[in-house]
C-alpha cells in the first residue's frame, strides 16, 4: 500500500469515519443531534469535491479497485443522490421523532459501499461491497421502530438480499473456478482467450451474478420485494434506495458485460438481457397502473425504468452504455424530487400514500406540486425534461444496433405509463380539493431539494450536452 | 440571410413571458391577462415582420439558425422558413391574441395558470412550424401535449379529465412511434453519409429502401410511423374519436386554438414529412388515405347532422372539413396541395370563429343544446351576423374563404382522382345541410324560451375577438393570390421534389 494508492480512495475514508464520528457524535453529545444531517451533507459535498479533486490512476490497490472516468462519474451521482437525500430527510427525521446520528452514519456508510461498489474490478471487492451498501439499508428500512411496516420492509430486504448475496458468492465461485482469476479485467483477457468459451461452469457463474444483481435492480423476476420495502421504508431511506443501489449494481453489471463481450455475450447473453429488460417495463408499467398508494406506484415504475436503462446495456457500445449513465442521473434526479415531495406530502408513516389525498393540492402547494408534476412528466419521457433525453439516449443506441423492436416495444410501454404518471398530475391540478383537505407541512429544506431538482430535470433536459460529453468520457473506459 | 434571430424570438417570446409570469402572484390577475395579450400581439408583430421581409420566389428556408445542440449526436438547434410554414405561423400568430381577448370573461378561475398554458402552447406550436430539425420539431410536438392536457383538464367541461387524459393519449401512441421512427431514419442517414444528423435537408432524398409488402419494406414502416402521429392529429378517420371529446370538453379559448391550429399540425406534418422523405410510400398509400379522407368528408358530415350540442357539431364538421384537406394533400397536383394549404387557414379562421360564438352563447345561457335556442336573430342581431359569416364562409359560399380552398382542392384532384372528387363533392352539399340547418333552429325559428328573450348582443370585446377573423375571411374569400402566393414556390419544390 502506497500513500497514493490511499490518496484514491479518499472521498469513501472519509465518509466512512465522518459516518462513525457520527454514530459516536450521538451517543456522546445528543446536543449535537440538529446539526447532523448538515453535517452529513457537508461530508457528501466534501466527499464530492475530494472525488473530483483527486486523480484516476485506473487500476489501484493491486488491482482491486479501478479508479476511472467511469468511477467517478458512479461516484458522483452516488454523492449527488446521498446530498440529496441527506437534506430532504432532515425535516422528516425531525418530524417523525426519528433524528438520530445513526440514521446518517448508516446512510454515509451505505454510500461508501456504493462507491466502492461501482468501482471494484476484484469480486470479492465486490461482494464486501455490496454488503456494506446492504447491510446498512436493512437496518434503516427498519428505522422506524415503531412501525409495524417499517421492520417488514427491513426483514424483507434482509432475506432478499441474503438471497441475492447468496447466488451472487456462488456465481463469484464458479467463475474463479472456470477462468482462475477474481479479477474482471483479467478475466476477460482469459475468455477473449477462447479458451473457456462454453464452459458449463463460466456460463452458469455469469448467470448467478447477474441473478444476484438484478435482485437489487428489482428486474423481474426478482422485483417482488420492491413495492412491499418501498412503500415501508422510511420516504427518504426510499428515495436512496431507489437510485443509490440500483446505479451501482448496474454499473457492475455493465462491467462484467464489458469483461466477457462479445465472444460469450453475444449469442446467449443478450436475448436473456433483452427478455428481463421487456418483461421489466411489462411489468412494472401494467401493475403500476393499479396501485393506490404513490410510493408503490414509484416502486413499479422503478422496475420498469431499469428495463429501460437495461435496453443500454443491452445494446452496448458507446452509445448504450453512455445512454445507461444518463439515464442514471437523469433517474435520480426524477425520482429524488419524486420522494422529496411525498415525504413532505404525508403526516404519518403508518397511513399509506395514497395519490387520492392529493386531490387539489397543485393549486394549495404551488412550488411542490409542480415539482412533483414535473417528476411525473420526466419519469414519463415528455419532452422538455431531462427523462426524454435519457430515453431518447438508450433508444436510439437501441436502433443503432438494429434491435428497433426493443425501442418499440419501449417506446409503447412508455405510453402505458403516461397513464398512472398523469393520474397523479390531474389528482394535482383537476380534481377539487376534499372539504378536510389534509394539512401538509411544507419544509424550506425539502423545497431546497425539490428546486434542485426541477431545475436540473429542465436544464439538464433542455441542455444535456454537457452531461452526455461527462457520461461519454465515462463510458469509453468499457468500451473503444 | 440576416443575422438577427428572428425566429428564434417569434418562437421564444411567448414562452419566455410565460416563465415570468409563473413568478408573479396569483392574484396579479390585470398584470397576467394583459401580459398574456402583449406577448402574443408581439409575436404576432414579429409574425409580419418576417412576413414583410419574406421573398416568396425563393422556395428554401430563410432566416434559417443554426446553433449547436447535441453535437455528438447529431442534433442542432435550427429554424427555417418557407412559404408554408409562414402561412401557417401566421395563422397561429393571429388567432393567439384573439384567443386572449375571447378569455377575458369567460376564464376567471386561476388566470395564471391559463396565460401561461397558452403562451407555452402557442411557443410549442410556433416551434414545431419552424423546426427544421427532426429530433427540435419532436421537442416542440410534445411540448404542445402538455399545456393542451391542462387547458382541456382544468378549465374544461364536466368530463374534462377524461377528456384530457383520452387527448394525452392518443397523441402519445402516434408520436411515440414517430421518435422511434426519426432515430430510426438518422441511423439510415449514418450508414449513407457516415455522420449523425438529425436535419431536415439531410434527410430528404435519403431514398430508402423500399421492399416487398409492409413489414420488410423499411420505407412504409417509417412512413406510417410518421403518418400514424399526423393522422391522428389531423384526425384522419378512423383516428378521430378523441377530437370530439377533446373539443367539446375544452374552454373555448383552448377549442379556437385547437382547431384553428393544433389539427393543422397533423397536415402539416403530412406535407412537410412524409411526402418529401417517404415519396414511393406516398405514392402506395395514397388510395388508402383518399379512401379515409372521402369516408371523413361523408361520415363527419352526416355524424355532425345529427348532433344536438353546437359545439359537437362544429367539432364533427373539423373532422369533414379537415378530410377535404388530406384530400387535396394526397391528390398531390400543385393546384390542390396549395388548395389544401389554403384551406388549413380558412378552417382556421372559420372553425376558430364558430368555437368562438358557440362559446358566447354558453357564456351567457349555460348551455349548447340546439333546441333551448330559437329565433335570436330578433335579440342578438350582431351575433347572428357574425355567425352566418362564418357559416357561410364554412360552408364554401364564393366570396368568402372556404370556397377558394374547396374549389381548389377538387378542381387540383379531378384529373387524377375523379371518383373521389365526386364523393368529396356531396360533403360540401351535406355542410350546406347541417350549418344552414343548425342556423336555422338556433336564430330563425320562433322565440319560444323566455330565458332567451333578455339575451345579451355581442360586447366589444366579443366584437373585438371577431372582427379580424370575419375580415380575414372576406380577404381570403375575395383575393386569396395574397396568400397563395407566398406558399406556391415552397410548393412547387416540396412536391417536385
Amino acid at each position: 500500500m502506497s500513500p497514493n494508492d490511499l490518496a484514491t480512495i479518499l472521498p469513501e475514508l472519509m465518509l466512512v469515519l465522518a459516518g462513525g464520528a457520527l454514530v459516536l457524535a450521538d451517543a456522546f453529545a445528543p446536543s449535537l443531534r440538529p446539526r447532523v444531517g448538515l453535517l452529513a451533507g457537508l461530508s457528501a459535498a466534501v466527499a464530492l469535491a475530494l472525488r473530483w479533486a483527486g486523480p484516476l490512476p485506473g487500476a489501484v490497490w493491486a488491482g482491486a479497485l479501478v479508479v476511472d472516468p467511469l468511477g467517478r462519474f458512479v461516484d458522483s451521482y452516488i454523492l449527488a443522490a446521498l446530498l440529496l437525500v441527506a437534506v430532504m430527510a432532515d425535516p422528516y427525521l425531525a418530524r417523525t421523532g426519528a433524528r438520530y446520528g445513526e440514521f446518517y452514519g448508516l446512510l454515509l456508510w451505505s454510500a461508501s459501499g456504493a462507491m466502492v461498489l461501482a468501482k471494484a474490478d476484484s469480486l470479492p471487492v465486490v461482494f464486501v461491497a455490496l454488503e456494506l451498501l446492504s447491510i446498512s439499508l436493512y437496518v434503516l428500512n427498519a428505522f422506524h421502530r415503531e412501525s409495524g411496516i417499517s421492520l417488514e420492509a427491513g426483514w424483507k430486504y434482509l432475506v432478499v438480499g441474503a438471497f441475492a448475496s447468496a447466488f451472487l458468492l456462488f456465481g463469484i465461485a464458479l467463475l474463479y473456478g472456470a477462468t482462475g482469476s477474481f479479477s474482471l479485467r483479467a478475466t476477460a483477457g482469459i475468455i477473449a482467450d477462447g479458451s473457456v468459451s462454453g464452459n458449463p461452469l463460466l456460463l452458469a457463474g455469469l448467470a448467478l451474478i447477474f441473478t444476484g444483481f438484478a435482485f437489487k435492480l428489482a428486474l423481474v423476476p426478482f422485483h417482488a420485494w420492491a413495492p412491499d420495502v418501498y412503500q415501508g421504508a422510511p420516504t427518504p431511506v426510499t428515495a436512496f434506495l431507489s437510485v443509490v443501489p440500483k446505479g451501482a449494481a448496474l454499473i457492475v453489471l455493465a462491467r462484467v458485460v464489458a469483461s466477457v463481450s462479445p465472444q460469450v455475450l453475444t449469442p446467449r447473453w443478450l436475448p436473456l438481457l433483452a427478455a428481463v429488460a421487456v418483461a421489466s417495463q411489462i411489468l412494472g408499467n401494467l401493475v403500476a397502473i393499479s396501485q393506490r398508494d404513490i410510493k408503490r406506484m414509484l416502486a413499479y415504475s422503478g422496475i420498469a425504468h431499469m428495463g429501460y436503462a437495461l435496453v443500454g446495456l443491452v445494446a452496448f457500445g458507446l452509445d448504450g452504455l453512455t445512454g445507461v449513465l444518463f439515464y442514471l442521473a437523469a433517474y435520480t434526479f426524477m425520482n429524488i424530487a419524486g420522494f422529496a415531495v411525498v415525504s413532505a406530502f404525508s403526516d404519518s408513516e403508518d397511513e399509506p400514500h395514497l395519490i387520492t389525498d392529493l386531490a387539489g393540492q397543485g393549486w394549495e402547494r404551488p412550488f411542490l406540486s409542480f415539482t412533483l408534476a414535473l417528476s411525473m412528466f420526466s419519469l414519463a419521457g415528455i419532452p422538455p425534461t431531462i427523462g426524454f433525453v435519457a430515453k431518447f439516449l438508450v433508444f436510439r443506441a437501441a436502433v443503432n444496433e438494429h434491435l428497433v423492436w426493443l425501442a418499440v416495444v419501449g417506446v409503447l410501454n412508455s405510453l402505458v405509463s403516461v397513464f398512472f404518471y398523469v393520474r397523479v398530475v390531474y389528482y394535482l391540478y383537476m380534481k377539487p380539493l376534499p372539504r378536510r383537505a389534509p394539512s401538509y407541512s411544507e419544509p424550506w429544506l425539502v423545497r431546497i431539494v425539490a428546486g434542485a431538482c426541477a431545475l436540473a430535470m429542465v436544464v439538464l433536459g433542455i441542455f444535456p450536452a454537457w452531461l452526455v460529453s461527462v457520461g461519454e468520457l465515462a463510458a469509453r473506459t468499457l468500451v473503444r | 440571410m440576416p443575422t438577427e434571430p428572428l425566429l428564434s424570438a417569434l418562437v421564444l417570446t411567448p414562452g419566455v413571458v410565460a416563465l415570468l409570469l409563473l413568478a408573479t402572484p396569483r392574484e396579479a390577475v390585470r398584470l397576467q391577462r394583459w401580459a398574456g395579450l402583449a406577448a402574443s400581439l408581439v409575436t404576432l408583430a414579429l409574425a409580419l415582420v418576417a412576413w414583410s421581409r419574406f421573398d416568396p420566389a425563393n422556395p428554401a428556408f430563410q432566416f434559417v439558425e443554426v446553433r449547436a445542440w447535441l453535437p455528438t449526436v447529431g442534433i442542432a438547434y435550427r429554424l427555417g422558413m418557407d412559404g408554408i410554414s409562414l402561412l401557417l405561423v401566421l395563422l397561429t400568430a393571429f388567432l393567439q391574441p384573439l384567443v386572449f381577448i375571447s378569455s377575458w370573461k369567460p376564464i376567471q378561475a386561476r388566470v395564471k395558470g391559463y396565460v401561461v398554458s397558452m403562451l407555452l402552447l402557442e411557443t410549442g406550436i410556433l416551434g414545431a412550424f419552424l423546426a427544421t430539425d427532426l429530433f427540435l420539431f419532436y421537442v416542440f410536438w410534445e411540448l404542445m401535449l402538455l399545456p393542451m392536457y391542462f387547458i382541456i383538464g382544468v378549465w374544461g367541461g364536466d368530463r374534462r379529465i377524461y377528456a384530457a387524459v383520452k387527448f394525452v393519449l392518443f397523441t402519445l401512441a402516434g408520436s411515440l412511434l414517430m421518435l422511434v421512427g426519426i432515430i430510426y431514419l438518422s441511423t439510415l442517414q449514418h450508414a449513407k453519409t457516415g455522420t449523425w444528423s438529425f436535419n431536415y435537408a439531410d434527410m430528404v432524398g435519403l431514398s430508402i429502401p423500399m421492399g416487398e409488402g409492409f413489414w420488410h419494406s423499411p420505407q412504409m414502416l417509417l412512413f406510417a410511423a410518421f403518418a400514424l402521429a399526423f393522422a391522428i392529429k389531423v384526425p384522419v378517420f378512423p383516428l378521430h374519436t378523441w377530437l370530439p371529446d377533446a373539443h367539446t370538453e375544452a374552454p373555448t379559448g383552448g377549442s379556437i386554438i385547437l382547431a384553428g391550429v393544433l389539427l393543422k399540425l397533423g397536415t402539416y406534418g403530412l406535407l412537410r414529412f412524409n411526402r418529401p422523405l417517404f415519396p414511393e410510400a406516398w405514392q402506395r398509400a395514397t388510395p388508402l388515405f383518399l379512401t379515409l379522407a372521402v369516408i371523413a368528408i361523408i361520415y363527419g358530415a352526416l355524424v355532425a347532422w345529427a348532433q344536438r350540442d353546437m359545439k359537437r357539431l362544429v367539432a364533427y364538421s373539423s373532422v369533414s372539413h379537415m378530410g377535404f384537406i388530406v384530400l387535396g394533400l394526397f391528390a398531390g397536383t400543385l393546384t390542390s396541395t396549395q388548395g389544401a394549404l389554403i384551406q388549413m387557414v380558412n378552417h382556421g379562421l372559420s372553425t376558430g370563429a364558430l368555437f368562438l360564438l358557440v362559446g358566447v352563447i354558453y357564456d351567457r345561457r349555460h348551455t349548447r343544446m340546439i333546441e333551448d335556442f330559437g329565433g335570436l336573430a330578433a335579440v342578438m342581431p350582431l351575433y347572428t351576423g357574425a355567425f352566418m359569416i362564418s357559416t357561410l364562409a364554412s360552408i364554401g359560399l364564393p366570396g368568402l374563404n372556404g370556397f377558394v380552398g374547396e374549389f381548389l382542392i377538387l378542381t387540383g384532384a379531378f384529373p387524377r382522382h375523379p371518383t373521389a372528387v365526386v364523393l368529396a363533392a356531396t360533403g360540401i352539399v351535406l355542410g350546406a345541410v347541417y350549418m344552414l340547418s343548425l342556423v336555422q333552429r338556433v336564430f330563425w325559428n320562433s322565440l319560444r324560451h323566455e330565458e332567451n328573450r333578455t339575451l345579451q348582443d355581442l360586447t366589444w370585446q366579443e366584437v373585438l375577438a371577431f372582427a379580424p377573423m370575419g375580415t380575414l375571411m372576406v380577404w381570403i374569400g375575395v383575393h386569396p393570390g395574397t396568400f397563395l402566393s407566398l406558399s406556391e414556390a415552397a410548393v412547387r419544390r416540396l412536391i417536385g421534389g
